[in-house]
């Protein structure tokens, strides 16, 4: 299979161009803009600055250790260890909603028969999952870019340890962040508007643990089918105590495999 | 002669349901061809095969050497398909502009040629407007300009001119008709006048076979004359029949009537003495066709 990494990044280009450039995009950046100051000014100011403090410091230590979270309290800039705990979790639930949309309105309106008389259905898949990863990266930059800022308000001598943590977590955020954006790929092979596409991800996984522990019920073992859901790893790597490859390998395997699935569908699909 | 399409023994069936059934066809390089057919026929499941959006349940497709959807075939290859639409959040220039990059154009050459496009359909006003601040015809024209970006080999246009006022109607078959030197046209209608005008081939599809591949212009309606009349005569078919070299007269459709010439040779004599009579009899009429219509020819 030939892919032509030109029309690629046109595809890419025409991504980030439509989250800055279209009223929808705009909407979801200023939605974005306005939930990240909320965290940074009301929790990642004052929650780094309790961690810090002596009088809440055995508080903190009791309530990260239950969480199984002590090694966050080690870092020099505890802004990132409330940033860490805050973002994990809400950049995949963010991707799910603002990468709903890859192609599926497109397929549905018709768009697509002009688009693919140009470009692969490959490079599509691939050129539009991997717009929606730069947008991702963009602003998760920006949010560890912030906390940085934020840091270095309070202790200027954190600068430098600030944008090290920074870039290492938006690496590490990147990673966790992948799958999702290959899960709402895949599902927008089958269906028809983004709508859909998130109802589908929020029954895969509301529905998808209930049904892996009726397969262990039924079959008395363990399949290690939890392994198919992104996310999977987040409470591993949330304490931050080890740098396992492994956690960061399985997000990868699993975009990979999604991607590919998603290829396969959309391959036959009628336009 | 190039063959630019070859249609090998193609079906596509829905479930039970057989859409085209061992549909075989090839074209060469040269003038416009209609497709054409009455509705449920399969002309759009027949242009969404060539144009790789369905694959065919069987058979071989063949353009310009390559399967349908190959990348070879991009920028070579362009269409308007039927009921598909523009993305409403961008700009009519943005979209055209994407589609010409990913043709391979630079940003400048790109923009440069979007205009060019939007020139030809006569939307140079609009360039900057979202496709919902447009009227139907003008999306139409919209999407008629996507398909002409760069220099395609092969267009195909499906009821490209359905939902335009004769103006413009009359416009985008000036296109097809100035350009058809240098692309390959192949036109969906159900207008058999505007194809008539236009092709010189005939596809002729119906409940999913192909009926008829014909050349216009052949011999086939050499042997027949045919005359529209302003207005209904009563005696305007025994008049035609006294014309010596005309054998049959039958009205095909109100005030239209197909002569049958028995002496081809005599043909310029027969169309005089048709004149002729009409004029003596103070007949008016509106047309007079050398052959049979498409519409004719057909059904």
């Amino acid at each position: 299979m030939k892919i032509s990494w030109s029309r690629i990044w046109c595809l890419v280009a025409f991504e980030v161009l439509r989250l800055f450039t279209t009223k929808r995009g705009l909407l979801a950046l200023s939605a974005f803009a306005t939930i990240w100051f909320i965290i940074l000014y009301y929790f990642v100011g004052s929650a780094s600055a309790m961690v810090i403090s002596p009088s809440f410091e055995s508080m903190a230590s009791q309530l990260f250790g239950a969480l199984g979270l002590t090694a966050l309290l080690d870092w020099p800039v505890a802004e990132y260890a409330i940033y860490w705990l805050v973002a994990l979790y809400f950049f995949p639930s963010f991707a799910l909603l603002v990468c709903s949309d890859q192609f599926c309105s497109d397929k549905h309106r018709g768009t697509l028969r002009f688009i693919t008389l140009r470009t692969t259905r490959a490079e599509l898949i691939l050129g539009r999952y991997l717009g929606q990863l730069l947008i991702i990266a963009i602003l998760i930059l920006l949010t560890s870019i912030a906390t940085a800022i934020l840091a270095s308000v309070r202790d200027v001598t954190l600068l430098s340890a600030s944008l090290q943590i920074g870039a290492k977590l938006s690496l590490e955020l990147l990673i966790v962040v992948m799958p999702f954006i290959a899960l709402m790929s895949l599902l927008n092979s089958f269906v028809n508007s983004a709508r859909l596409a998130i109802v589908a991800a929020t029954l895969f996984f509301a529905l998808g643990p209930l049904v892996l522990a009726f397969i262990q019920y039924q079959f008395g073992q363990v399949f290690y089918l939890n392994w198919l859901f992104p996310g999977e790893q987040i409470s591993s790597i949330l304490s931050q105590s080890s740098m396992a490859t492994s956690q960061y390998l399985l997000p990868l395997i699993q975009t990979a495999l999604l991607l590919i699935t998603s290829h396969l569908l959309m391959k036959r699909a009628s336009l | 002669m190039s063959l630019i399409i070859d249609v090998q023994q193609v079906t596509k069936q829905y479930g039970d349901k057989t859409v085209l059934n061992k549909v075989e066809f090839s074209l060469e390089k040269g003038a416009p061809v209609a497709l054409v057919g009455p509705n449920g026929a399969g002309k759009t499941t027949l242009f969404s095969l060539l144009c790789g959006y369905i694959q065919p349940s069987s058979g071989n497709i063949s353009i310009l050497g390559h399967v349908p959807g190959n990348s070879a075939l991009f920028g070579r290859l362009s269409a308007l398909p039927q009921d598909a639409q523009l993305d409403p959040r961008f700009t009519i220039a943005m979209q055209l502009n994407f589609y010409a990059r990913l043709q391979g154009m630079s940003n400048k050459f790109a923009k440069k040629d979007t205009a060019r496009v939007l020139d030809m359909v006569a939307l140079s006003d609009v360039v900057n407007s979202l496709p919902s601040e447009l009227s139907h015809g003008m999306r139409k024209r919209a999407t008629i300009a996507q398909a002409l970006l760069g220099s395609p080999e092969i267009v195909m246009l499906d009821e490209a001119t359905a939902g335009l006022d004769p103006a413009n109607a009359k416009e985008i078959r000036a296109i097809v008709s100035e350009h058809a030197s240098e692309v390959n046209f192949i036109l969906s209608s159900h207008d058999l006048s505007e194809l008539e005008r236009l092709c010189d081939q005939v596809l002729y599809l119906d409940n999913g076979q192909l009926k008829q591949h014909k050349t216009l212009g052949n011999n086939d309606s050499a042997g027949f004359l045919t005359l529209r009349m302003k207005q209904h005569y009563s005696e305007i078919m025994p008049a035609i029949l006294q014309i010596p070299g005309v054998s049959q007269v039958s009205m095909t459709q109100d005030k239209e009537y197909l002569l049958t010439i028995s002496n081809e040779q005599g043909k310029l004599a027969i169309e005089m003495d048709l004149l002729t009579v009409l004029a003596s009899n103070n007949w008016s009429y509106a047309q007079l066709i050398n052959g049979k219509t498409l519409e004719n020819q057909l059904f």
